[in-house]
């Protein structure tokens, strides 16, 4: 069985171990000289962008060099959708398709074990191309999260566990659909498909509520920069605003009206607002929350895809295929 | 007999489709050794009935036992005892030839690679061409090959010539005759084409719509029935429900009868009548589940 899956699946495990090997060592490269910008390592200029003056011009250089990498990076939340799509696409529509699968299944080898090793194997795959895609990427990452904060869209979705999950939900989904469509190509756009979705919602909607998001008040100081952030660099803002002495949050309307008012009256805005006892809040999630966030959206997208193989195993077992 | 002595029994077996039944209440009970043919046009239930056969699919009602066990099992002693050659006679058709030998080798509990290969090479077929490269009458010698290496007890074949050429059907058909020569393989093969059956098979078995509508040893079907040729008459003719089928022309009324060849009514004279005519005949037999039908199958299993 091990020569057969290897046999059939080699030009996809080459191909995306290729990739993987291309784009780690290009980001091993860049990431050793990113490193080097920081001489006692990154972590030390953890949250001292502003404050430090090495760190300050670490930051800038980082910025100015390697700014650009990170931007692309952002993109590259989709590599593991394409690894574990690429890879559970074919597992059972390309036998479908070229009708082999009456083949497969009437040699000695029972469908069911036939299924269980095949899945075993992909998945492993799966999972070790994505893991080390991953740690390569968590490792290039770790200038611009002390920078940053890890739970920004561009570090949340790339860094931990959550990319391995993803691969495997887009795997699952991916076999899923190929066993029901048949083919491989759509059900490649199926998984696509289904992860974006799932990604958006999840991000926009579940990602805030895994935990209650904390909330601070202080009221506006005279002298302070207007905007600062309440919560800490690396935390997750999930809002932030204006509240009047009593703690009510104030619209954006009366907001603006009273800058108008300031403005009328000439006044510094601070200096206004802080006369008439309004604060700023801010509702955000700690930073020590990365590691539990990152649990519990791994485990969503590994149980939805555990649920789609129980499907695709509970198919084959019945001979819905 | 005991059960080991049937390559295939099924009891009241059905399939239902999304679409509906594909095949309902089919009971066969067929003898191991020779060559059994599936009969029926399009879509008659024939591709359905073979997959049950070997397990692809599961019967939505009844059973299926080859070899004397329960198909569904699908345990490996059973699997490597059947082989079978699907519709198209599907390979890897990125494999190599000799690869889709190594996949034989790495999937069955026994596999006779010499006999494959030297099957191969009497055919001309290089060993490291791709698969997918060779004609379809090649693709089809490899397929069988690779089913034949198995050294099953039953070998099941889907359509097996319909997809080839005059020459390349002789040719398989040559080197399937000759495997069963060599003894110890039951096979069972589908077709729709009724045509040089007669020379190749022991066996018939005949679907309609889903349903068998006649089963036997050929030899025995055919000296059973008979075709009469009388005056033409519109009376009722059906002696004990032996009348397969009746035709009317201007003069004469021709019958089919399964009537054991009873002496003839005067004026009436009987003709021996080919397979092809046979099996059309109960082709064109209305397939509606009516009585007749029913007690006629149950009749002749007696």
């Amino acid at each position: 069985m091990a020569w057969l899956i290897w046999r059939q699946h080699r030009t996809e495990v080459c191909v995306l171990g290729l990739l993987v090997g291309l784009f780690g060592i290009a980001l091993l490269v860049l990431g050793t000289q990113a490193h080097d910008l920081f001489p006692g390592g990154p972590a030390r200029c953890a949250g001292a962008a502003g404050a430090d003056e090495a760190c300050t011009a670490s930051f800038r250089r980082l910025d100015e060099q390697y700014g650009f990498v990170e931007n692309l990076l952002a993109a590259f939340y989709l590599v593991p959708v394409v690894i574990g799509a690429f890879l559970g696409a074919p597992l059972l529509a390309r036998e479908l398709e070229d009708g082999t699968w009456q083949l497969a299944w009437t040699q000695a080898v029972p469908r069911m074990r036939w299924l269980a090793v095949k899945l075993a194997a992909l998945a492993g795959v799966t999972v070790a191309l994505t893991g080390i895609f991953t740690a390569v990427l968590t490792w290039f990452r770790q200038p611009f999260d002390a920078w940053e904060g890890r739970f920004q869209y561009d570090a949340f979705d790339l860094e931990g566990l959550v990319p391995v999950a993803y691969a495997l939900f887009a795997f699952g989904v991916a076999t899923a659909a190929g066993a029901i469509l048949r083919r491989s190509l759509p059900a490649f756009g199926v998984a696509f498909g289904a992860f974006l979705a799932a990604r958006m919602l999840v991000a926009l909607l579940a990602r805030p509520a895994y935990a209650t998001p904390l909330t601070t008040t202080e009221p506006i100081s005279v002298g302070g920069a207007k905007d600062r952030s309440v919560a800490g660099f690396a935390d997750w803002t999930i809002e932030h605003g204006y509240a009047d002495a009593t703690g009510r949050r104030l619209s954006a309307t009366e907001y603006y009206d009273l800058e108008d008012a300031a403005d009328r009256a000439g006044t510094n805005l601070n200096q206004f607002l802080h006369a008439r006892g309004i604060q700023q809040f801010g509702v955000y999630h700690p930073a020590d929350r990365f590691w539990t966030f990152q649990f519990i959206e791994a485990a969503l997208f590994v149980a939805v895809a555990a649920v789609l193989i129980g499907v695709v195993v509970w198919r084959v077992r019945r001979r819905l295929i | 007999m005991t059960a080991t002595e049937f390559a295939l029994r099924t009891d009241g077996v059905g399939k239902r489709y999304r679409k509906g039944w594909a095949l309902r209440d089919c009971t066969l009970a067929l003898p191991a050794g020779g060559v059994i043919a599936l009969v029926g046009p399009n879509g008659a239930g024939k591709t359905t009935l073979l997959r049950l056969v070997v397990g692809l699919l599961a019967p939505s009602t009844g059973t299926v036992e080859v070899l004397g066990h329960d198909v569904t099992a699908s345990t490996p002693h059973t699997l490597s005892r059947i082989g079978f050659l699907a519709q198209d006679h599907p390979l890897y058709k990125r494999f190599t030839v000799a690869e889709m030998l190594r996949f034989g080798r790495a999937c069955n509990l026994r596999f006779d690679q010499g006999l494959a290969e030297r099957r191969l090479a009497k055919l001309d077929i290089p060993l490291d061409r791709r698969a997918g490269t060779l004609s379809g009458g090649q693709q089809a010698q490899v397929a069988l090959a690779l089913a034949l290496a198995k050294r099953p007890d039953l070998l099941v074949l889907d359509e097996p010539v319909a997809s080839l050429d005059p020459l390349a059907r002789h040719e398989f058909l040559q080197v399937l005759m000759g495997a069963v020569a060599e003894g110890g393989v039951t096979v069972l093969f589908s077709s729709h084409v009724v045509h040089e059956l007669e020379r190749v098979c022991d066996h018939l078995v005949v679907l309609n719509r889903g349903r068998v509508t006649l089963t036997g040893d050929i030899d025995t079907l055919l000296t059973e029935h008979r075709l009469l040729v009388g005056p033409r008459t519109a009376t009722d003719l059906d002696r004990a429900g032996t009348v397969v089928e009746a035709v009317h022309s201007d003069r004469h009324t021709t019958l089919l009868v399964r009537d054991g060849a009873i002496p003839t009514a005067p004026g009436w004279q009987a003709q021996p009548i080919s397979l092809e005519d046979l099996v059309l005949a109960y082709l064109r037999r209305p397939s509606e589940p009516g009585a007749a039908v029913t007690s006629e199958v149950a009749a002749w299993r007696g």
